[in-house]
């Protein structure tokens, strides 16, 4: 998700192609060509422009609402009701891949969710995230944390660091609702706020990540490690 | 001396006609589904479509203005090549101008919303979230794995959101 403004001019994109199985989009303004994964103009009057990421959330849509009932949802487009695939994920896993990354323990068509700091990428495999949740870690030594909700399937990541001194997240089995303990005695909400304990009201940095398959990930960020433990 | 000027339109007429298929052609052979693209031919591909609206209209012309010069003196066979020379690069011109892949994506010609409490989805279903100032907005991915792309505008800012 991009925010659709570039060089100080609001763009408006359609989908041109497809390489390596990610879209190129156009803007209809300069008929640039952009890659969906990185937000890159690559050939055109803003070739090497990159469009700045708008920060979003993969969570299900039970959780989203119970934090935002007053929000909007997408509608579905009149007489295209039918054509939303539930089983596209199952239809999507079953098309070929044009590039392959062995050697790394995961498969082509692996989820993995992309971090990117400071110039280095990590991958951190979906399954893994959802098992071992609170999942901590260092990129360019910054201590992060990807964190499961109550849901069992909406993932948020944030960064692990207030005012210079490193937290280390733990989930709370003692407590009936869903929260994160630290070892200051803070309790945390799944908004990475803290709701109880010396640092409440206080809120962690969110952290955007890309969920997306291994191969696509691997190839656009070539020098991405892997989470491992 | 008339049949040799002939046989040198004619064979200027194969040419274009080549010269338009390829330009249609070479972007549509890389830039389609499935099969690898390195980075130098997908930069030769966006090169040609960058050229090839303009160049397969010339091509085109330049096939009419050759086949009626030639038609008159053309023998039947000669006509039928004519003829087909002319289709191929109008066909050409043509596709270098149509974007087929909105045909196959579908994109959302208006977006409409819903509020949260309206709409018909499962808690559990997936859904893209962001929120503006505070402008809250959920995009269900079944919804955007089937239209793949979206203008829209949250809190004032302009997004696209893509899957």
């Amino acid at each position: 998700m991009w925010k659709r403004t570039a060089q100080g001019r609001e763009l408006h994109f359609y989908l041109a192609g497809i390489n390596n199985q990610n879209f190129l989009m156009r803007d209809r303004e300069t008929g640039s060509w952009w890659q969906q994964v990185t937000g890159r103009a690559i050939s055109g009057a803003l070739s090497g422009a990159t469009l700045e990421l708008a920060p979003y959330d993969e969570v299900t849509f039970g959780l989203w609402k119970s934090g935002s009932p007053r929000g909007m949802v997408l509608a579905p487009v009149a007489g295209r009701e039918k054509d939303y695939d539930n089983d596209w994920e199952k239809e999507v896993a079953k098309y070929p891949v044009p590039v392959s990354f062995p050697g790394q323990g995961l498969k082509d068509r692996d989820v993995i969710l992309g971090v990117e700091i400071g110039g280095q990428a990590r991958a951190f495999p979906l399954d893994r995230v959802l098992t071992q949740s609170p999942v901590e870690d260092k990129i360019a030594g910054i201590p992060i944390v990807l964190v499961t909700g109550k849901d069992g399937a909406s993932v948020r990541a944030f960064r692990l660091q207030g005012n210079g001194s490193e937290t280390e997240l733990f989930r709370d089995s003692q407590s009936a609702e869903w929260r994160l303990i630290d070892s200051q005695g803070n309790a945390w909400n799944f908004e990475g706020c803290a709701i109880a304990g010396p640092a409440t009201g206080q809120c962690l940095e969110k952290i955007s990540f890309l969920k997306d398959f291994w191969f696509d990930w691997k190839n656009y960020h070539p020098q991405t490690t892997v989470y491992r433990r | 001396m008339s049949e040799a000027r002939n046989r040198v339109l004619g064979a200027v007429v194969l040419l274009l006609t080549i010269a338009s298929v390829g330009l249609f052609l070479i972007p549509a052979f890389v830039i389609r589904p499935f099969r690898y693209q390195s980075a130098n031919a997908l930069s030769l591909a966006i090169r040609v479509k960058w050229v090839a609206p303009a160049l397969t209209a010339l091509a085109c012309a330049g096939v009419l203005l050759l086949a009626v010069s030639l038609w008159r003196t053309a023998s039947r066979a000669a006509r039928a090549s004519l003829v087909a020379a002319l289709v191929l690069s109008v066909a050409s011109a043509v596709l270098a101008r149509l974007n087929y892949f909105e045909w196959m994506f579908r994109p959302i010609p208006a977006a409409g919303f819903v509020a949260a409490g309206d709409a018909h989805l499962a808690d559990k279903e997936m859904v893209m979230t962001v929120l503006m100032g505070s402008d809250a907005r959920a995009y269900p991915i079944r919804q955007m794995a089937y239209h793949h792309i979206l203008n829209d505008t949250a809190g004032g800012v302009p997004i696209v959101v893509t899957y």
